[in-house]
């Protein structure tokens, strides 16, 4: 926040009661031109929604705009369903439903990936379905990865262990409450980018990791059902299936 | 069913599909669609008996992969104990050794208990409870079985399911003039 890059400036570091009643009054300022700040650009938002109301409710790309400018002010116009932004906008219904039918799909596939999922997998599994959902007032079809991942966002603040996670360019959907850290996640990514398939060598050689800790994080997903073995003439190897899906003809976004 | 051009499971292009799985969790998935596959195929080339040694199933040669003798094993040992498969030979012993060598399998893509259950089901439904009768020839062929499992059931399978169904007091059976004539009431 400003206040805090204000200070600093060398305010508050000099001693004297001259200087910190300027400190004070500067701080209060810059708090109060903030708040401002803040106000005119919710209003700003606020005029935005009202006039693009119907844009937002019928585009994809537009309402992750919209939320992306909304984030920053602390602003969730997918909070409620009543409430000011409910009623302004009717999305809360969408994307409450959005997330139990994506919810649905995940502890459907946990046991072939281990709980783990691309969202473009995900959107491709509602779309071959047919789903529909309520969007102010209307049923549509048309929603993107992004609402996906929106939804689940609004899941994981209710608990349940569900939350999203990077690969590479991807972002996949985790139902479980493992713990991935970063060299499952690394793995996983370098496995996007070999049709879903690593070796302990493969990963050796990208990570410059000890055989020991690759077998580890390997071990750790191949126990929890996110990897399966392939056990090929001698050489074994370690595929993922919520990776390896992905590759298969998605729609776009 | 007509025989048209069978449909792979995603799985079974999935290199590791031809692996058993060490972790138990993930091999019980494997080995449910494995059995899935199996049955599926079966039915859909109406073949009753599968020849472990001639299964064209356990290999996947444009992919590469192949089931070994021991991943062939788990897969029927499992396929029996679901119900669905039935070694059709016992043991054969030669003068040097006496070995269980099973290489002929039925498929059973309903079990005995699951037939009996349709076949009830199905009973009621048409109004046949309560002392109903219809001949083993109707189960199996009448106008009125169009979509059941057991239509064009083999009549020594549809009448395992009718002991199912006679043992749990649901039905008996009595001989007619021919033995597809063979009726049963159902209560």
């Amino acid at each position: 926040t400003m206040a805090h890059r204000r200070r600093g400036v060398g305010v508050g570091r000099s001693s004297g009661p001259k200087f910190s009643k300027k400190a004070e009054e500067l701080k209060a300022m810059s708090a109060e031109s903030a708040m401002e700040t803040v106000k005119k650009l919710e209003v700003k938002i606020t005029d935005f929604a009202k006039k693009h109301k119907s844009e937002i409710q019928e585009d994809p790309a537009l309402r992750q705009k919209f939320l992306q400018m909304c984030a920053p002010l602390g602003i969730d116009p997918l909070l409620s369903k009543k409430g000011f932004w409910g009623s302004l906008l009717g999305m809360g219904d969408f994307y409450y439903e959005l997330a139990v039918k994506v919810a649905e799909v995940c502890v459907a596939s946990r046991s072939r990936n281990g709980g783990i999922i691309s969202v473009a997998e995900v959107k491709n599994i509602l779309s071959q379905r047919g789903t529909k959902f309520q969007l102010a007032g209307q049923s549509t079809k048309k929603y993107s990865r992004d609402d996906i991942a929106t939804a689940i966002s609004k899941l994981s603040t209710l608990g349940g262990g569900f939350r999203t996670v990077k690969v590479g360019a991807s972002t996949m959907i985790v139902s479980v409450p493992t713990e991935l850290d970063s060299d499952h996640m690394e793995i996983m990514k370098l496995a996007q980018e070999e049709e879903g398939c690593v070796t302990v060598n493969t990963v050796r050689q990208e990570t410059q990791w000890s055989e020991e800790r690759a077998k580890r994080a390997l071990d750790l997903l191949l126990s929890q059902g996110m990897a399966w073995l392939d056990m090929d003439r001698g050489v074994e190897s370690y595929w993922f299936p919520s990776v390896w899906k992905e590759g298969f003809g998605m729609d776009d976004a | 069913m007509v025989k048209s051009d069978f449909e792979f499971p995603e799985f079974y292009n999935f290199p590791p599909f031809f692996t058993i799985q060490p972790v138990l969790a993930t091999r019980e998935k494997q080995l449910h669609l494995w059995r899935e596959l199996i049955l599926r195929y079966h039915t859909a080339y109406k073949i009753k008996t599968l020849i472990v040694h001639d299964c064209p199933l356990w290999k996947n040669t444009n992919l590469g992969r192949e089931l070994d003798s021991t991943d062939i094993s788990i897969i029927m040992n499992d396929l029996i104990e679901s119900g669905h498969g039935e070694w059709e030979d016992l043991t054969t012993s030669t003068s040097t050794s006496t070995s269980a060598v099973h290489t002929r399998c039925r498929i059973l893509w309903r079990t005995p208990q699951q037939l009996a259950s349709d076949i009830y089901e199905w009973a009621q439904v048409h109004g046949f409870g309560g002392g109903g009768v219809c001949t083993v020839y109707e189960l199996h062929s009448g106008e009125d079985v169009h979509g059941m499992s057991f239509q064009g059931a083999d009549e020594e399978l549809l009448r395992r399911g009718l002991e199912v169904l006679e043992h749990q007091g649901k039905c008996t059976m009595f001989q007619g003039d021919t033995s597809s004539e063979d009726g049963i009431k159902f209560y």
